[in-house]
């Protein structure tokens, strides 16, 4: 028996339970994938609504009826992709495919009904923060609102809701990279320090932040999931015969005299 | 002083109920590649913690290809937790 055979001689095993759980909180990849279909939508509906708005001042009715109609049905597919079982069956199925070679772990749930009524609780929160970013371009757009102030108007929900996801989800510390970052360029633009877009690229004042350290941080989650991954199998291997790992098949492999009383 | 569990005191299987005590659910291919064992080495593994009543075994299939995931019973918390114990305990007298 090689000498460090033993759990107590090797490395604490109970690192083990602390690098699993880092690296079970940093698997990012779902949060990608749904981010860039979101993102995916959420430009496109900008670009319609800048057509519509063309429309409008044009004054080309049926084009912008079209228009209305098309971003409607957009953002009903963005919220049911959101909530819907199909979109998170999809979501899983990429997601999988990514993590094929090191295979699946999870952290959080445990209760099942707990997790469905805190998911429903999000639910209603997503969309309250869809009514309330659509409150404040209303807000914009009637003038009561300056645009340079919608993102610092948007981290008064956002952030808290960014907060309660990360803390129901149980997510990583990455996860604090995102409302951190998004509360930190509100006060920089309340402060007059943030230099807003072009003005073509009015919208980019809100998109840019809103998804782009939301990127960040799941980047930043998901290249702290190699290196827990990383260092899981090192503890994991550490000691442990190649291909073996003690009593395949039969009974022995219990440390016989070291297992009994002492 | 008790005699140690001898279904926990394998290092194979300790460090399997250390993973799975750090997260909710794993598969079997994530216990394989993490451990870096052999698939029989492994199931043998599994089935003796499950005997044992330390890990439940989740069985399901993805399309057409079965899935198998593994969970921490309450039963394999307590005894994990009483596994340490009684290491500690064993460390104190040396």
């Amino acid at each position: 028996m090689m000498q460090h055979d033993h759990p107590q001689d090797v490395q604490d095993p109970r690192q083990l339970a602390k690098w699993a759980a880092r690296y079970a909180r940093s698997r990012t990849i779902p949060f990608l994938v749904q981010w860039s279909f979101i993102v995916l939508l959420v430009l496109v509906l900008g670009g319609l609504a800048q057509g519509a708005l063309y429309a409008w001042r044009t004054r080309q009715p049926g084009l912008l009826w079209v228009l209305v109609a098309v971003i409607f049905a957009l953002t009903v597919a963005l919220l049911w992709f959101s909530i819907a079982r199909w979109g998170r069956e999809r979501i899983w199925r990429i997601s999988e495919w990514y993590y094929r070679k090191e295979g699946y772990a999870a952290f959080g749930g445990g209760d099942k009904a707990a997790e469905l009524r805190r998911m429903r609780w999000l639910t209603a929160l997503g969309v309250g923060l869809m009514l309330y970013h659509l409150a404040g371009a209303v807000l914009v757009g009637t003038g009561y609102l300056p645009l340079q102030y919608f993102q610092p108007f948007s981290a008064v929900y956002m952030a808290p809701f960014l907060a309660a996801l990360i803390l129901v989800q149980r997510l990583g510390w990455w996860a604090w990279i995102w409302p951190g970052l998004y509360v930190v360029h509100a006060v920089l633009v309340l402060g007059g320090v943030w230099r807003p877009f072009p003005q073509n690229w009015f919208f980019m004042d809100i998109v840019a932040p809103m998804f782009g350290y939301g990127l960040i941080s799941m980047l930043v989650g998901h290249i702290y999931s190699r290196y827990a991954l990383k260092r899981l199998k090192r503890l994991a291997r550490a000691g442990l015969d190649e291909g073996g790992g003690g009593d395949e098949g039969g009974s022995g492999g219990d440390h016989g005299p070291r297992a009994g009383a002492e | 002083m008790k005699d140690l569990d001898r279904t926990i005191h394998e290092p194979a299987r300790l460090r399997i109920l250390m993973i799975l005590s750090g997260v909710d659910v794993a598969d079997f291919s994530f216990l394989l590649e993490t451990l870096g064992l052999t698939k029989g080495n492994l199931s043998s593994h599994m089935d003796k913690l499950e005997k044992a009543g330390y890990v439940e075994v989740i069985k399901s299939f993805q399309g057409k290809v079965p899935h198998t995931d593994f969970r921490l019973t309450d039963e394999g918390r307590a005894a994990l937790k009483a596994y340490w114990a009684e290491i500690d305990a064993i460390r104190k007298l040396r």
